[in-house]
């Protein structure tokens, strides 16, 4: 789906994964000139704002600059440091330049954006790549084979990876390795790619393909293995992707032919290395899989070619491609629908129409509402693979009981070569989390106590374990509850013993009054007189006796005193009291006057109501000693009433004290929530244990009934009973959830927590009129009906696996992951194949060119300094057939010395180098045919070979850090010893100056080459042991592979010399082994008469396919089976084939007279399942693509 | 296959008992016990580690500095250490005071967590898992994976049995949601195949009930509306929409679509639960509550959004902006009766974020940092009670969060789960982790 667009014409580069937001840099391109024919030059910002739904990039910076660009990227250089925040934009000139630019600075519109800015480079800089792993060097390409490696930080002088290639040729791409720092590769348009080891300051392999027609345009390390990359092709001749493998880079591993037309730039996804996008000049941006070859996302584009393709960093699903039409796409891939284009296209009439008012109106057009469920075609398919990037690997959820259900999915080790983990067990893992221990041995604590009824030591044990004494006055509180006599205990409680008051009392009065008092006493009884006179004594006098109370206690007040009127009140009568007693109230201000008060008038409610709660204390405590047991919880409750909504916090909490005793366990609840942080489990623990312990205590105490349960307790103790569900235990919750209330929260938890225990449903009717009962939205009735299974959406995933397109399949080859200790064992068995390489017959032609088509010693060549002084003993007896074989190690003589610094190896590990060759060419001089022989001859050297190579190969690639002297010890010693085993007969390589990763067709090369010295004969090159069975049966097996396998089969080379002008023109791929050795006539010895009519009808039979084949590719495989079947011709010569083969020929040649060559490949089919696999190895499988061939073209 | 199950002893020295054999298993052991089940022990080790405030500071790690999208080779840490550690005291932490007497703190020692495997079910997928979500109750388990099928499991008592293989997507199936039992026992799949799938158990089979195909795009997430508002569910496409799926009876659905939610892609949904704004304590019933209807998702655009239901269209209410890279998950935590509305989202970027919104209004949210993880952070999810965050990681791990007294998010459990293998991260390293 299309997401954003800028009509440029420009080179892009996204902003590094590290930089948010996401920037897409674009600079004019130098090479093409858009519709204005503008050359004037500029390089912009924009940012890839994805909550803006338009197709508009929001431009952020523009920059007029004086250069024009062949290539821009972005590096991180700097981001983490902080000095750029945006790290540095890298851009290749025309004129060999290379521009730093701050894009930070461009972004606020600085004048002054260019960090540094060097011309080092002949012609324009076409590739640049900054290394990930050290993100200040930057590799640069251009023409003439400059590559320089820049170092940001001192950019002053780069450096170069080694000496040039030659011939100089311009470099089109340039790409560092994903997994090891030290690697780079380059590529030319002439479908050479380099690669270069830079601790060693060298090319340590070169690839290439067999044929000259690739002309390579992209060129990209596989972002996972180190050892993999692609390289594109541009011509239209060739419109592949190749997909190579450094260790085994005779051929490459998969070639990708999904293009019609030549592939102009490809990018490989960093984020899932499934996704390689290609786009090419068939106007198609393909994402595919390089590991399987399939296509797996077309991405819908106009008609217009892309030149530049590039996945955004930071955003796995986004890519930018720059077309020709002079605009920059950017794209996602995972589908979508085009929606947003369209409505941009209706936009853009719009404003056309004059911002959205087209008529003058002063109305703006309503907007366009585009009808949903549009056409089908507007749907743009996701990829066909799921990314890697959507796949959720882990996850944990939480469900009900505390569980917490995990999984998680082992990471595919993406170390090359280690495979797939046998069986991978997929499991889900349940736990039960338990974070509130102390909340779960508490509520244990609590149930046994309630089980066991005794709460009484429960309470003490809370009170000696309380902390604050608030605590522990609320647990004594509680426990009283359980007590004889319950309201002193209380008094007590709050401070009031009868027995202390007492003493108090006694030694009140003890101390001073005692005495004083009983004299006073003693001194009564003297005699007094009644006076009558007008003062206030006399007029009370006269009251009394004329028994006026009234005025006799009024009189008594009038003169304040007290005691008298209250004596005479007492005399005079209740009612007389009464209002005495208030009138004194009324003029006493003492202290205890009030609660003097009432306790005459037992108004308790007065107290409760008026006292200063700080004296709440003893408010509570009066109550408790004078209130009647009917009125004193509501008095209680009084109490804590007003001590709850008094401001003060702390006389708050206390008000729980008053609840206590009123037993008002609803308040209570009220009262502690409110002063409590309700979210923490042990907060509520404290409560639900009051709680329950204080309705044990007023079950015991007053008949009520326990199941009555208020709102807001039961909504505590459903908190509770989820509490500790979320615990996990269930069945305590349940003990602790109130029975018989018809609150609908509880019900539900009770049947959530029944059925989580296990039980047997109460019943999916209950729960639901349950919920019935509840306030439903729009809830329907759901169950019934469901309608039945649509018709399934359009399948747009193939079914069944694609088996992986012929001939890409080569033992030991294929898999890109597998390790090289997987390699082994097929490699092996190759080896034992191999071992009909010995019955070449020893007459062979002498101009015969085999190309050593392995990677393993051409890997290891550059490491093999010259000379193999050790191998010069060895003579050969047999001049006639001596080939003068050239050893690829040796031959590279010519590089070897240009890397001063070079550890030089022991000269123990240079054997390898001819040790390598020395049994091939023992058993080649022998030509001993017959498995034993040669199966001795050629296990020997596997082992070293193999293992020199795979340390070449860790070596370069994996051990990044090790120390290069002693890599290959241990396999020298072991050649070492093998060689003596050798017969002596073969002639040792010579030292060789000619750099044999020159390319044959390379002139300058050829001069250099050296003729082949002690060498009376032509060279029969040897066929490497490495590879070339394998390949060939598997074309064999795959009649069409496309790839005919050039460097196992060494004939067609030798057998054809001058198709490609050169002598020994390289035929094969990768490697080629220079070997173009002076050529002498070898006369072979003839085919026996008996057995010529097999070669004849071969080759009548490849020339009748020849003429009526009509595509290159069959041709080529064709030319390429004639040549190969020289390997039937010699043994047909030496008669080495078994009576059953050569019958079995014969009858394939029959067969073929008449045209059954379905009957052929029955009889080869039984030839090849019948005989030894290493005798018809070498030709069988070539007969089978001819017969195939013959047949599909019915010659 | 049906696995031994051991039950670690708690404490420091974990003493396996083997229960496999002895507890009496309701379900039907019909297949053989297997050698290879393993007993787990679930790591567990607490730290009191609060994440510092300032985690938005980029990581200088070299690891993560280059490619947040590349998938980390192998876990963290390895099996070495044994399960022989148990849990390790932390320091002493804070203390918890409750505000009763405030004259005096009880000091609390922070309580370490255990987290230990009950049941381990092999679910004998072919492929990679990418979700497994209990049932309401927790007694039947269901996962779904790679290789398209969706299974359930009983897995009461520790058992394991499979109840359906259901098979109906043609493509990997990234997630499962159960709805709620008051209407049967049905379960929502979505899948790479751009389906929504509706399974529904009938007389003890399970079977497909109704199949969405409104997507044009890989369907990444669905969830059920809280039950009070009827059955509705939210799906969430790479195709950057949102559909909401609405049961209206006889068997037919209702759909709306809200296009273009989340530019190239929608990552997930999570619903609000139903809180009437303003009313802390249920309302009397009778009367039909005013429900707003609320759910939250995550996108490529790195954005949260909320979307709220006004006059029976979505509209979206607010971008919550915080994340600088995908959004991987979004989980609006349940309502335990406050007023506060709570939402964690995790992202690619490796930040784990809290939004809290306090008005009713459902206007001002803000975010708070819970950690920054070094890898990409896949799943976030609340517990029942709301009080732990489980947030599980590209590196393999889970981790549990819990808030404390004082606003700030603490690590209270590291589990890391697998071959039973432990992680001993050295003390200080947590902050990195």
């Amino acid at each position: 789906m299309k997401l954003k667009e800028v009509d440029r014409t420009a080179m892009q580069a996204w902003s590094p994964a590290q930089q948010h937001p996401i920037y897409l840099a674009t600079g004019t391109s130098a090479q093409q000139l858009d519709a204005t024919f503008s050359t004037s030059a500029s390089l912009e910002i924009f940012e890839l704002d994805l909550s803006d739904p338009s197709l508009n990039m929001k431009s952020c910076a523009t920059f007029s600059s004086s250069h024009r660009y062949h290539k821009l990227i972005w590096g991180p250089h700097s981001m983490t440091s902080g000095e750029r925040v945006s790290g540095v934009l890298i851009a290749g000139g025309e004129n060999g330049n290379v521009i730093l630019y701050d894009p930070d600075k461009i972004i606020a519109g600085d004048t002054e954006v260019i960090i540094a800015q060097k011309d080092k480079h002949t012609g324009p800089v076409r590739a640049l790549d900054v290394n990930m792993f050290q993100t200040n060097l930057v590799a640069s390409g251009a023409n003439e084979s400059e590559i320089y490696i820049w170092d940001l930080n001192n950019f002053a002088m780069p450096m170069t990876p080694g000496v040039k290639t030659q011939p100089l040729e311009d470099i089109s791409s340039i790409a560092w390795n994903r997994q090891v720092q030290h690697i780079l590769a380059s590529a030319s348009p002439s479908g050479r790619a380099t690669v270069w080891d830079l601790r060693k300051n060298e090319p340590i392999i070169k690839v290439s393909d067999h044929n000259n027609r690739m002309h390579c345009s992209g060129l990209a390390w596989h972002p996972d293995v180190a050892t993999q990359m692609v390289l594109a092709s541009e011509d239209d001749r060739l419109p592949v992707i190749q997909m190579w493998d450094l260790r085994f880079a005779s051929s490459p591993l998969r070639v990708l032919e999904s293009h019609t037309r030549g592939i102009l730039a490809i990018a490989w996804s960093m984020a899932d290395s499934e996704l390689l996008l290609s786009c090419g000049k068939d106007a198609k941006i393909l994402c595919s899989s390089p590991n399987t070859g399939e296509v797996l996302y077309e991405l819908p584009t106009n008609t217009q070619w892309c030149f530049d393709i590039q996945w955004c960093p930071r955003n796995p699903a986004v890519l930018s491609a720059a077309s020709f039409d002079g605009r920059i796409s950017i794209y996602s891939i995972m589908g979508g629908s085009t929606d947003s284009l369209r409505q941009k296209q209706v936009d853009q009439l719009s404003s056309s129409f004059g911002n959205l008012d087209p008529f003058g109106t002063g109305q703006p057009l309503p907007p366009l509402q585009l009808p949903q469920q549009t056409v089908p075609q507007s749907v743009v398919l996701p990829l066909k693979k799921p990314p890697k990037w959507i796949q959720r690997p882990v996850g944990a959820s939480f469900s009900f009981g505390g569980k917490l259900v995990t999984f998680e999915n082992a990471k595919l080790q993406q170390q090359p070569g280690v495979q797939q983990q046998e069986q991978q067990h997929h499991h889900v893992y349940v736990s039960q989390v338990v974070t509130e221990k102390e909340f779960l041995a508490r509520s244990n604590q609590l149930q046994e106590a309630v089980q066991s009824e005794g709460f009484v030591s429960y309470c003490q044990k809370k009170i000696d374990t309380a902390q604050a004494d608030f605590e522990k006055n609320v647990w004594a509180f509680l426990k009283v509850n359980f007590e004889e006599d319950s309201r002193v205990k209380y008094l007590e409680l709050l401070g009031y013993r009868k027995d202390d008051l007492r003493k108090k009392v006694n030694c009140a009065w003890n101390v001073k009054d005692h005495k004083q008092e009983t004299e006073d006493l003693g001194s009564a009884k003297k005699t007094f007189n009644i006076s009558v006179s007008g003062d206030v004594d006399g007029l009370i006098t006269q009251a009394l006796l004329t028994g006026n109370f009234e005025s006799a206690v009024d009189l008594c007040l009038h003169d304040n005193r007290m005691a008298d009127a209250i004596i005479l009140a007492i005399s005079g009568g209740q009612e007389l009291l009464s209002r005495t007693q208030e009138k004194y109230f009324a003029k006493m201000q003492s202290k205890i006057t009030r609660l003097i008060t009432a306790v005459v008038t037992k108004n308790w409610k007065e107290i409760v109501q008026s006292c200063d709660l700080r004296n709440w204390r003893e408010a509570l405590a009066a109550v408790l000693t004078y209130a009647r047991p009917d009125e004193f919880a509501a008095l209680c409750d009084l109490l804590g009433n007003r001590l709850e909504s008094e401001g003060d916090s702390l006389l708050q909490t206390q008000a729980c004290l008053c609840y206590i005793c009123a037993g008002n366990v609803e308040k209570l609840v009220a009262c502690w929530t409110k002063a409590q942080d309700g979210n923490n489990p042990l907060s509520l623990q404290d409560l639900i244990e009051k709680v329950v312990i204080l309705r044990k205590a007023v079950q015991l105490s007053q008949t009520v009934d326990p199941n009555v349960v208020g709102a807001l307790l039961a909504e505590k103790m459903s908190q509770y009973a989820n509490l500790l569900a979320a615990q996990g235990s269930i069945a305590a919750a349940l003990t602790f959830l109130p029975a018989n209330t018809n609150q609908p929260n509880i019900v539900l938890l009770r049947d959530r927590l029944c059925r989580a225990r296990g039980d047997i449903p109460v019943g999916q009717e209950a729960l639901k009129a349950q919920y019935e009962r509840q306030p439903k939205g729009q809830a329907g009735p759901v169950v019934e009906q469901m309608q039945g299974p649509q018709a399934p959406s359009q399948q747009y995933y193939q079914q069944g696996d694609n088996p992986p397109p012929p001939g890409f399949i080569m033992p030991g080859a294929v898999n890109p992951n597998m390790p090289p200790q997987q390699v082994t064992p097929s490699n092996y068995s190759m080896y034992s194949q191999a071992g009909t390489r010995p019955t070449y017959p020893q007459t062979y032609q002498a101009t015969q060119q085999y190309s050593c088509g392995t990677g393993g010693p051409a890997l290891y060549q550059p490491q093999q300094p010259i000379a193999v002084p050790a191998s010069a003993s060895y003579t050969n007896p047999a001049p006639n057939t001596t080939p003068p074989y050239l050893p690829s190690a040796p031959a590279h003589s010519l590089p070897s010395p240009l890397y001063p610094g070079q550890p030089q190896p022991s000269p123990t590990s240079l054997n390898p180098v001819c040790s390598f060759p020395l049994p091939l060419g023992a058993s080649f001089q022998h030509g001993r045919p017959g498995p034993p022989a040669t199966s001795v001859a050629y296990a020997l050297p596997t082992g070293p070979t193999e293992q020199s190579y795979k340390d070449v190969l860790s070596l370069c690639f994996l051990s990044v850090l090790g120390p290069q002297n002693g890599w290959n010890d241990p396999p020298a010693l072991n050649r070492a010893a093998k060689k003596k085993k050798v017969p002596s007969n073969f002639l040792p390589p010579v030292p060789i100056t000619f750099p044999i990763m020159n390319p044959l067709a390379d002139p300058q090369s050829q001069v250099q080459q050296p003729p082949a010295p002690a060498a009376p004969m032509g060279a029969p090159s040897f066929q490497p042991p490495h590879l070339p069975a394998g390949p060939a049966v598997l074309q064999g097996g795959y009649p069409t592979a496309p790839q005919p396998l050039g460097p196992c089969v060494g004939p067609p080379a030798a057998s054809k010399p001058s198709t490609e002008g050169a002598p020994g023109a390289p035929i094969g791929n990768a490697i080629q082994h220079v070997q173009a050795l002076p050529t002498e006539k070898i006369t072979k010895k003839p085919i026996p008469e008996e057995h010529l009519v097999l070669k004849t009808t071969f080759e009548a039979l490849i020339q009748r396919c020849l003429l009526s084949a009509s595509d290159p590719q069959t041709k080529r495989k064709l030319d390429d089976a004639n040549k190969r079947l020289e390997f039937l011709y010699d043994k047909l010569r030496e008669q080495t084939l078994s009576p059953t083969i050569i019958s079995g020929l014969h009858n394939i040649v029959k067969s073929i007279e008449t045209r059954n060559y379905q009957e052929g490949l029955n009889i080869h089919t039984h030839i090849v399942s019948t005989s030894n696999f290493s005798e018809t190895s070498a030709f069988m499988p070539v007969l089978k693509v001819v017969l195939t061939q013959a047949n599909k073209l019915g010659v | 296959m049906l696995e031994k199950i051991m039950v670690w002893d708690q404490g420091p020295t974990p003493r396996p008992r083997e229960t496999g054999a002895a507890l009496p298993l309701s379900v039907n052991q019909t297949q053989p016990i297997s050698d290879s089940a393993r007993a787990t022990q679930l790591h567990l080790q607490f730290h009191v580690c609060v994440h510092r405030p300032s985690g938005a500071s980029r990581s200088n790690a070299p690891g993560e500095a280059g490619q947040p999208w590349r998938a980390a080779g192998g876990a963290h840490g390895g099996p070495a250490a044994a399960a022989s550690s148990c849990a390790r005291e932390g320091p002493r932490g804070r203390a918890g005071a409750p505000r009763a007497g405030r004259d005096v703190l009880v000091l609390v020692s922070p309580p370490a967590p255990q987290v230990s495997v009950i049941n381990t079910v092999d679910t004998s997928h072919e492929d990679m898992i990418h979700d497994a979500q209990m049932d309401y109750y927790g007694t039947r388990l269901a996962t779904c994976s790679s290789d398209r099928s969706v299974k359930i499991f009983d897995v009461r008592n520790g058992g394991q049995i499979l109840i359906a293989d259901l098979r109906g997507h043609e493509g990997p199936v990234w997630q499962v949601a159960w709805a709620h039992p008051m209407y049967g026992n049905i379960l929502a799949s979505c899948s790479y195949d751009r389906k929504v799938i509706i399974w529904k158990e009938e007389n003890g089979t399970w079977e497909k009930t109704y199949e969405y195909t409104g997507h044009d795009s890989s369907v990444n997430s669905v969830c059920w509306a809280p039950h009070d508002y009827g059955l509705i569910l939210a799906c969430g496409s790479s195709d950057g929409a949102i559909s909401l799926l609405s049961y209206t009876g006889d068997g037919q659905w209702e759909v709306k679509k809200i296009s273009n939610a989340h530019t190239i892609g929608c990552n997930a949904v999570s619903w609000a639960p139903a809180v009437v704004p303003g009313s802390l304590i249920e309302q009397p019933s009778g009367q039909k509550p005013n429900y707003i209807k609320r759910f939250a998702s995550g996108g490529c655009d790195n954005l949260v959004k909320i979307w709220k239901e006004e006059d029976g269209q979505w509209k979206e209410e607010q971008k919550l902006e915080a994340h600088s890279d995908w959004v991987r998950d979004v989980a609006w935590a349940p309502s335990i009766g406050l007023p506060t509305s709570t939402i964690a989202s995790c992202s690619q970027d490796g930040r784990v974020f809290i939004w809290t919104c306090d008005d009713a209004s459902g206007n001002s949210w803000s975010p708070k940092l819970l950690h920054k993880f070094n890898d990409v952070v896949w799943h976030v999810s609340w517990s029942i009670t709301a009080n732990i965050l489980a947030v599980s990681g590209g590196d393999n791990k889970v981790t549990l969060w819990k808030e404390s007294v004082d606003g700030l998010w603490a690590c209270i459990s590291d589990v890391n789960k697998g071959q039973g293998g432990v992680s001993a991260l050295p003390e200080g390293q947590q902050n990195e982790q």
